[in-house]
């Protein structure tokens, strides 16, 4: 006999508000999946437009406090290819070290989140203490351990000296090593692989049909990543520093948790390198450029995935309109497919292994 | 893929025509700009981007006077193609048959701006209560307007009335 089982809105087992609606056997396996949203929406897109250039810096980077650089970041970009704007190449490189830092920082997160739910309670205590030194590399350099406040129009608002240089390297070597040891636990803990392979699998037919990105495509054997695909930054000027992107078949939670060691990995390698060759110049222009009326589409790789943002201007201090589209809003309806016939106790597993950003995804 | 090869693959397909324009980034990526005059040809755009074995990223929307634009952003193997067009009846025809990457996309267009996806195979809201009406970003709304339910009618009043029992 069927059995209805609703998880949500409000779970200790939730990072962020979902209500799921599921219906399951007599040996809880679910039999049909409903995802309610709208818990976080809060009219983001309309408040952007009612704000001028610079004040939307400041709201951007507050959508959500995972992806908070990359917000402005892309906004940015937009803004800048809009009024035809060139920054210098050292203002390129420090934007890409505050997004490398993050995507660190944001994937070791989800990690200790996801063996914190598949109580493996001391995987999780060694990733989130190596997620702390990512924290607190950012408090000393950026003054904040989430909204790193990195990006203005025509450049970057903070620099790096030697000393700062030295203690990025420094701690990235020391997360490195910390990162290759625990993928290392991740791969020898039995217990953890009896709980996350063949889990909640997302085929790669259904992934490229879904149009997921980031990680949970790079799970189920896709490569979209932005960095490679239509670099941008310090990506498309330094064609090196693309990411080798490791690719999985598998499309199970262990198989997304394996692809966020290899992002996390690949980000180390390049934050090591952009800090070490540091190109010299200038950090913004000084001249605040006027945004012509026009239009533009940009889009960067968050932690994620694809962040996309579609901005038209008219000449005026504010955006007519402003359209955001982040990794989650696509990789959510991929669930569906995640938690149909798995067990109800993995459903909020399978709901992290997608590292949702909810704030995000309703705005 | 390139946005010619794209460009050939529609160009005998849209009879009422379009305009095609291509802009580049400072970064070298390549974008198209596909603005239909007829917007049931959205449809072929669209058959031509699974045809590429490409994904609609999303979709934006905006008012223009009395018509609504929207715009499609689709990528092939990381171009992207927008397709732009324009609905002066509130309604476009849904590609989410098509290309299931726009299903979210389409539903946020019919209840932010209350713009009917016809043929879309959901009806269910994505974002906002059924308490609040459709098309909420057509005009500019109060926060405590918003509070009494986004309408001219009350709403909310009249469901707190219910259940509430004298």
């Amino acid at each position: 006999m069927s059995k209805q089982i609703t998880i949500g809105p409000f779970h200790p087992e939730l990072e962020e508000s979902v209500y799921f609606k599921l219906e399951a056997d007599e040996n809880r396996v679910v039999t049909k999946v409903n995802v309610i949203n709208g818990f976080i929406h809060r009219g983001m897109e309309s408040l952007v437009t009612k704000k001028n250039f610079m004040q939307n810096l400041i709201l951007t980077e507050r959508v959500c406090s995972l992806c908070s650089n990359n917000h402005p970041f892309t906004y940015v970009l937009a803004a800048e290819k809009i009024a035809g704007v060139q920054i210098p190449l050292r203002a390129e490189a420090l934007r890409v070290v505050a997004d490398e830092v993050k995507r660190t920082a944001s994937d070791l997160f989800n990690l200790s989140m996801l063996t914190h739910l598949a109580h493996e309670h001391d995987l999780m205590k060694d990733t989130l203490n190596t997620r702390e030194l990512m924290q607190d590399l950012k408090e000393s350099i950026w003054g904040n351990r989430m909204d790193m406040s990195v990006n203005q129009l025509t450049g970057v608002k903070y620099d790096l000296n030697d000393e700062t240089v030295k203690t990025i390297l420094d701690t990235a070597t020391k997360v490195e090593e910390r990162v290759l040891k625990l993928r290392e636990d991740y791969n020898n803990s039995t217990s953890f692989k009896d709980k996350t392979v063949g889990v909640g699998v997302l085929p790669h037919k259904d992934a490229l049909e879904i149009g997921v990105t980031g990680p949970v495509a790079r799970g189920s054997g896709i490569n979209n990543d932005v960095r490679v695909k239509a670099p941008y930054s310090l990506y498309a000027i330094r064609p090196e520093l693309q990411p080798k992107v490791t690719l999985f078949e598998e499309g199970d939670v262990f198989a997304r948790a394996m692809a966020r060691f290899g992002d996390i990995l690949e980000a180390l390698r390049i934050l090591k390198d952009v800090v070490s060759n540091l190109p010299d110049g200038k950090t913004y222009l000084e001249k605040r450029p006027h945004i012509p009326a026009g239009e533009a589409v940009v889009r960067t790789e968050a932690p994620r995935g694809e962040l996309i943002y579609y901005l038209k201007t008219d000449g005026s201090q504010k955006p007519v309109r402003m359209r955001w589209k982040v990794p989650t809003f696509t990789n959510w309806e991929a669930l569906k497919v995640m938690i149909l016939g798995d067990k109800v106790d993995n459903v909020t597993m399978i709901l992290n292994s997608i590292d949702p950003c909810i704030s995000c995804t309703e705005r | 893929m390139s946005i010619e090869e794209f460009n050939n693959a529609i160009k005998n397909k849209i009879p009422s025509g379009y305009e095609l324009k291509e802009d580049q980034d400072s970064y070298g990526n390549s974008q198209a700009w596909i603005t239909i005059r007829e917007k049931k040809y959205a449809l072929v755009v669209a058959n031509a981007i699974k045809a590429f074995k490409g994904r609609c990223v999303v979709a934006t929307a905006y008012k223009e006077q009395n018509s609504h634009v929207v715009i499609y952003h689709f990528d092939i193997d990381g171009v992207i193609i927008n397709l732009q067009l324009k609905t002066n009846d509130s309604t476009i025809y849904s590609i989410t048959p098509i290309l299931k990457s726009a299903d979210w996309a389409e539903r946020e267009i019919r209840e932010m701006y209350s713009v009917e996806p016809v043929g879309h195979p959901s009806n269910d809201r994505l974002f906002l209560d059924y308490g609040l009406a459709k098309g909420v970003l057509n005009e500019y709304i109060s926060l405590s307007k918003m509070q009494m339910g986004v309408s001219d009618t009350d709403i909310l009043w009249s469901k707190v009335k219910k259940e509430v029992k004298l």
